[in-house]
């Protein structure tokens, strides 16, 4: 014990040090909004923060309140600062503020920050996130640097005499670009084209290609499955079976065609009130059902009714304005300007729900519809819909041919009806060309909702239910009249124009004027591209939230997806094109930000568990081509599900899938929320009974383990072996093509060498045990090649399965 | 190997980053600690450090009885109530507590005394009564800390199991067992440093969630490890059929070359992190079958823990690992028996159930002790909530049925720093309400900034456990969205009269 505290205080001694050399800010540069206010809410807001109530105790969060005069002075006075009650008690060793025993005490530099700062005049700023986003021209002539994100990067590098790093090679940026936008390293094929391509659009054209493939809508999909909370089952007690599926394969559709993400938001809150939502619009409100739900025996509906709006507000919170709301739900937000009545307000666009609070358990908690039940179903539906009202178009010119009472028959039907008219053999386009083509098109229609599956939808009750402030946050302590929906102040205003429900919410929160949506939505975007945020909170922009690294830069951002037209694939490929991002990822030795801060060399991270599972399907030549569908079960040991659920679940068995299911996209995994598949958690992914918008990134020992001994790990190895050998003759070509397939260049000597060692070794042995190669390559539902030496195929599939867990194969780099 | 000369500054930066960024006393600290610590040679290490204070206990061993056990029949001895067989609950008792849906319907809730005979067994103190049910636990009764006056304010199992694991009743936060590992981190490299075991039962009704030993929002590696009786003991532990060893070696040199040059070409310290986390994996692989072989044991342990602890997966067998597992330095165990939300047939449940964990519970108590492990290894044992003084469902004399009661419900907690041989609390005639020393119902809210002496709500119970290993549980703490989160939310306080 002894010899820790004495390291850990050595340790903070000199680490102090050094910080408040490079730190220090002068005293002409004191910002509020990035100096002072980052201060008053960690260390002071605890009790004289926005949730003020008692009007004696000093509160810091506005001008009015601070430099009010009090019986015993000015906690700030403007006038005379050295007067302020503040800076005394700050300073005072006999009765100080912080007290002695709070649990966070200022700083030596903080406490000389607040007096600077009210020597100067107690400057007051709001904080930056509720102030909208504006453009700004960054300082470095745009001669110099066509694109705008380099020129903010280069702006901060120039400030410590560094510039953009070089470019990495064009190998290391195909794999990296394909990894961001696909989820997939590239063809082979398509790797080559872009390789040879040696025109100034090459890698615009790669990127192109890239952002068109429909892997992108299954790998951006993932991130939003994780933000929404997506599960296959209800999440709570007997955590049942939930139909659900339908959204997620809508969801991969939507981005696949690059649906306006204003767009996208404002369907998926509230496409049930649209004028005549159509079918898609109104799959897409399960995003308002995503919440986990229960019907245990005994539960309350009223508690639950509670805890369900919660959640919703809450997910809001956390996935579009960036910010936690939890705070609110039981007092007015210590930290952030949000008062518990406004919680309760939000609260209130979602508390008139149609849905019952509790979910029978059953897999179609109503309200639900039934939905195209496939990605590529989606695809038909839209195609057919497009048919239809371009038929209907047709038609509708023909129809003042027609008597009186057929055109009044063809006023009063509404889409489907028209078409059945159109249709109709004996009908009033009978032997027309028109009235064939209908007459498929509603055969193919029928043909397609035969195939439709059960999706949870969001309606509106014809009554709202009314919503009262919750006492500390209890089901059974509603206080005060009843509130109408409303939005926090400090966000901006409700649009008078707009109705007081879901879709007048989703299109405030959309509107030009919303400080917070569009600069959270992209600061989003920039995580999955370079692995961090611009804000390193992506969860929090609000007091307590880490300041921007280029605060111009996200500004910018946010301004330029609303003037794109909300356009993610525009705004990732904007991304992408930087130098930026394009920089080699190796350390510098000229620049020390080991965090990457600064943004001086290229992205570098473990990829997500879903993408570590996919590349191996996908070098082995496994994947399956078919894109959604009920979530896929694949290997998973035995007894997992069954120790820990209730006998009455129809979750406690698993049912393991076989034949192409095993081999769908991760995004496609069966998600039961008590208990995630063990090789997706293992890699850190969330268990999605709350929002995740950045999953942490740790090194474990289990996951060497699942790496190197899961049953599909050890199957796409040999398929993969299976590939290399029937491709290649010799050793060397085959350890190129793995490492090929796998970082898109050929290995080197130090890696050849490794690779060859360990394949001369395995040879050997297997060659001596028939028997253990043919264990080896017993792994996984799908049968070893039998036109192989086996011995040399268990040999090879030793070394695939090595070099699909090395980390040129794990990392993005 | 040679670190690029900003490796080291990484890792200062690290700690600069976390010492700075946060509270310095909470969350920075305990990474720090674990930095520091990975910093200092094997012989520096100074084995098990409280984060906060000095350590009471160096690990806890909680035996999680899930769906609520019936203090009526096991502990909490209310003689009154026989008296009063069958007759309505008054309802100056009740006092408007909540009932579940599943009572609520019923004409009368009858006073439903335990049909078990209870002893009374030596302790330190007036001495502890006993059900009939528990007839080896009684026999360590001296060593327990009997506390009556658990509390929560979840009546359902999923809030109920959520809160008492998580501190909170919606799921989303780190649980008991994470937060430990974050602040505790491992003494043994080759074993996992929080591990989770699920002991058979015959009437394994209401589930478990994996939060209740998942991370929340902290860092995914904290959460708990499953050491399971059937298959690989550990996730994925076994090679494939057909690996040897020796094979796994090559395969682990090969990939140590790899990642050595890609470390080479990116600088990533990660990297270096993942090659150890390699090796640790190889070394668990015959660490954890070390660990599981129970040959070594002799017949007299077996006696001790009864025949059951030879079959896998039993309670028994679930303690005698979780002894082993203490040995081995694992900080951080805890057994889930399932079955005890008896809301009819209690006694043919509770008799089975009780078969189940009786002989373990004991065998582990005196097994620590005679091994001198009970001083620094906390035990404890208890569920989610209690059950009803009235009866669900038909009342004979023979069998009934108690629903879910939060007001108050028995756990005990043995050495680690606890006293020995006390009780702790008191409920009124009916076991219903907490009581003060005359009986008056006490009725107890937690409190941020009070305390009521002589009552422990959930977030005490995690406080006082935090507490003896050393931990402030108001100083371990995590921020996520902007709040500086804990274990026990915004109560919490150490029950510090039951400590040693």
């Amino acid at each position: 014990m002894q010899y820790l505290s004495v390291s850990l205080a050595a340790a903070g001694l000199s680490l102090l040090l050094t910080v408040c050399t490079s730190d220090a800010v002068q005293a002409d540069e004191i910002s509020f909004a990035q100096d002072i206010l980052p201060i008053l809410s960690d260390k002071c807001f605890v009790c004289h923060g926005p949730d003020g109530t008692d009007r004696e105790v000093v509160q810091l969060d506005s001008p009015e309140q601070a430099t009010r005069l009090r019986e015993n002075g000015r906690a700030i006075d403007r006038e005379n600062p050295g007067q302020s009650t503040l800076l005394r008690r700050i300073h005072s060793a006999d009765d100080p503020m912080p007290p002695a025993d709070a649990e966070k005490q200022l700083t030596v530099a903080e406490r000389d920050l607040l007096s600077r700062w009210v020597q100067a005049g107690a400057d007051w700023e709001t904080h930056w996130s509720f102030i909208p986003p504006r453009k700004v021209t960054p300082h470095v002539a745009a001669a110099t640097t066509p694109q705008v994100i380099d020129a903010y990067v280069s702006d901060q590098l120039a400030a410590r005499n560094v510039k953009l790093a070089a470019a990495a090679d064009d190998r290391t940026l195909a794999r990296r670009a394909a990894l961001v936008l696909t989820g997939l390293p590239p063809e082979p094929a398509q790797l080559q084209k872009f390789l040879q391509d040696k025109s100034d659009t090459a890698w615009s054209s790669y990127l192109d290609e890239l952002l068109s493939s429909p892997r992108f809508g299954e790998h951006q999909a993932r991130y939003w499955l994780d933000a929404v909370r997506y599960g296959d089952t209800h999440g709570l007690h007997l955590d049942n079976k939930r139909g659900i599926f339908p959204w997620r394969d809508w969801l991969v559709h939507a981005l696949n065609r690059n649906q306006p993400l204003d767009e996208f938001l404002v369907w998926q809150l509230a496409g049930d009130l649209l004028p005549d939502a159509t079918l898609e619009q109104q799959v897409a409100t399960g995003f308002v059902r995503m919440n986990p739900s229960t019907a245990e025996g005994g539960v309350i509906p009223e508690e639950f009714q509670a805890k369900n709006n919660f959640d919703r507000v809450e997910t809001l919170g956390t996935v579009l304005l960036g910010m936690s709301m939890t705070c609110a739900r039981c007092h007015n937000h210590k930290y952030d300007p949000i008062t518990q009545q406004e919680y309760y307000g939000l609260l209130a666009f979602f508390n008139s729900t149609a849905e019952g609070p509790l979910d029978g358990n059953k897999y179609e908690y109503a309200p639900v519809l039934q939905a195209p039940a496939s990605v590529s179903a989606w695809g038909n539906w839209q195609q057919l819909q497009e048919q239809r009202s371009q038929l209907l178009q047709q038609a509708q010119e023909l129809v003042g041919g027609q008597s009186p009472q057929q055109q009044e028959q063809w006023q009063q039907a509404a889409g489907a009806a028209r078409l059945q008219l159109l249709a109709a053999v004996d009908g009033a386009f009978a032997g027309t060309p028109l009235q064939e083509q209908a007459a498929q098109l509603q055969q193919r229609l029928t043909d397609l909702e035969a195939s439709y599956s059960t999706t949870l939808v969001a309606k509106e009750l014809d009554q709202p239910r009314l919503t009262h402030l919750l006492r500390r946050g209890e089901y059974d302590l509603p206080s005060g009249d009843p509130l109408q929906p409303e939005v926090p102040a400090v966000m901006g205003r409700f649009p008078e124009d707009q109705p007081r429900n879901r879709l007048g919410l989703a299109r405030w929160l959309v509107s030009r004027e919303h400080p917070l949506v569009a600069r959270v939505l992209v600061n989003q975007i920039w995580q999955r591209v370079f692995g961090e945020g611009l804000v390193r909170t992506p969860e929090d922009f609000g007091l307590q939230g880490q300041q921007p690294t280029h605060p111009e830069l996200l500004d910018w951002l946010a301004v330029e997806l609303q003037d794109s037209g909300w356009n993610l694939k525009g705004m990732l490929r904007q991304m992408l094109m930087s130098q930026t991002f394009r920089q080699s990822s190796a350390w510098r030795g000229d620049l020390s930000d080991p965090e990457n801060r600064l943004l001086g060399r290229g992205p570098r991270y473990r990829l997500d568990a879903e993408v570590i599972r996919d590349i191996g399907l996908w070098s082995s030549g496994l994947l399956a081509d078919a894109m959604g569908g009920e979530g896929s079960k694949p290997y998973q040991p035995a007894g997992l599900w069954s120790a820990l659920m209730h006998p009455a679940s129809n979750t406690k068995n698993y049912e393991q899938d076989s034949g192409q299911k095993l081999y769908q996209r991760s995004l496609y995994m069966y998600w039961k929320r008590t208990c995630p598949h063990p090789m997706l958690t293992l890699f850190d992914a969330p268990s999605r009974e709350s929002s995740c918008i950045r999953r942490s990134r740790t090194n474990t020992a289990l996951q060497s383990l699942g790496l190197l001994n899961e049953t599909q790990r050890i199957e796409m190895g040999r398929e993969l072996a299976v590939r290399l050998l029937k491709s290649l003759p010799s050793d060397d070509a085959r350890i190129n093509l793995l490492f090929e397939l796998l970082a898109c260049r050929e290995a080197s000597a130090a890696e050849r060498q490794a690779c060859q060692t360990l394949i001369d070794e395995m040879r050997q042995r297997f060659m001596q045990s028939s028997e253990d190669a043919q264990a080896v390559l017993s792994a996984g539902e799908s049968r070893a090649a039998a036109d192989l030496p086996q011995a040399e195929l268990a040999a090879w599939t030793q070394l695939t399965v090595t070099v699909l867990a090395s980390d040129a194969a794990l990392l993005l780099y | 190997m040679s670190a690029p000369a900003s490796l080291r500054e990484f890792e200062l930066n690290q700690t600069r980053r976390q010492l700075f960024g946060r509270s310095a006393l909470g969350v920075g600290t305990a990474a720090l600690a674990g930095l520091l610590q990975q910093d200092l040679s094997a012989a520096e290490r100074t084995g098990v450090e409280g984060l906060h204070h000095i350590p009471r206990a160096k690990r806890v061993i909680y035996l999680f009885m899930s769906g609520g056990p019936s203090h009526h029949d096991l502990w909490d001895y209310k003689p009154k109530m026989k008296e009063m067989f069958g007759q309505p609950l008054p309802d100056e008792v009740r006092d408007g507590q909540r009932i579940t849906g599943m009572t609520a319907g019923q004409q009368i809730l009858p006073i439903c005394p335990s049909k078990y005979r209870f002893t009374k067994q030596q302790n330190n103190d007036q001495g502890v009564w006993v059900s009939e049910l528990l007839p080896h636990t009684a026999k360590v009764a001296h060593e327990l800390c009997v506390v009556y006056s658990t509390y929560t304010e979840a009546i359902n199992h999923d809030p109920a199991i959520t809160y008492i694991q998580t501190g909170s009743q919606i799921p989303g936060r780190p649980s008991l067992g994470a937060w430990l590992s974050y602040g505790l981190g491992s003494t043994n490299e080759n074993l996992p440093s929080y591990v989770v075991m699920h002991a058979r039962s015959n009437h394994a009704e209401q589930s478990l969630f994996s939060r209740l030993w998942g991370t929340g929002f902290l860092p995914a590696d904290h959460q708990g490890v499953l050491l399971r009786s059937s298959g690989d003991p550990v996730l994925y532990l076994n090679n494939p059929a057909g690996v040897s060893r020796n094979d796994r070696r090559a395969q682990l040199d090969a990939l140590s070359v790899l990642n050595q040059a890609h470390y080479q070409q990116y600088g990533d310290p990660e990297v270096l992190a993942r090659i150890r986390q390699h090796e640790m994996a190889y070394r668990m692989q015959s660490s954890v079958p070390e660990l599981m072989d129970l040959s070594q044991e002799t017949d007299e342990t077996f006696q001790l823990y009864g025949d059951d602890a030879r079959t896998p997966g039993t309670f028994a067998a679930c303690c005698l690992n979780a002894r082993r597992l203490a040995e081995r330095g694992v900080r951080n165990i805890q057994i889930f028996h399932r079955g005890w939300d008896a809301h009819g047939n209690l006694p043919g449940e509770h008799e089975s159930q009780c078969r189940d964990i009786d002989q373990g519970c004991a065998a582990l108590i005196s097994d620590l002790r005679r091994r001198g492990m009970l001083d620094d290894t906390l035990v404890v044992w208890g569920g989610e909530f209690g059950r009803t003084s009235y009866c669900q469902g038909r009342l004979t004399r023979e069998s009934y049925g108690r629903d879910h009661h939060p007001r108050c419900f028995t756990v005990w907690m043995a050495g680690g720093g606890v006293k020995p041989g006390i009780t702790y609390g008191r409920t009124d005639d009916f076991a219903y309400n907490i009581a003060d020393e005359f009986g008056n119902p006490l009725r107890p809210q937690p409190a941020k900034e009070t305390w009521t002496p002589g009552t422990m709500h959930i977030h005490d119970l995690n406080a006082t456990i935090l507490h003896l290993l050393g931990i402030d549980h108001r100083r371990l703490t995590y921020r996520y969205q902007g709040r500086d989160f804990r274990l026990t939310d915004i109560d919490g306080h150490v029950v510090r009269d039951i400590l040693v």
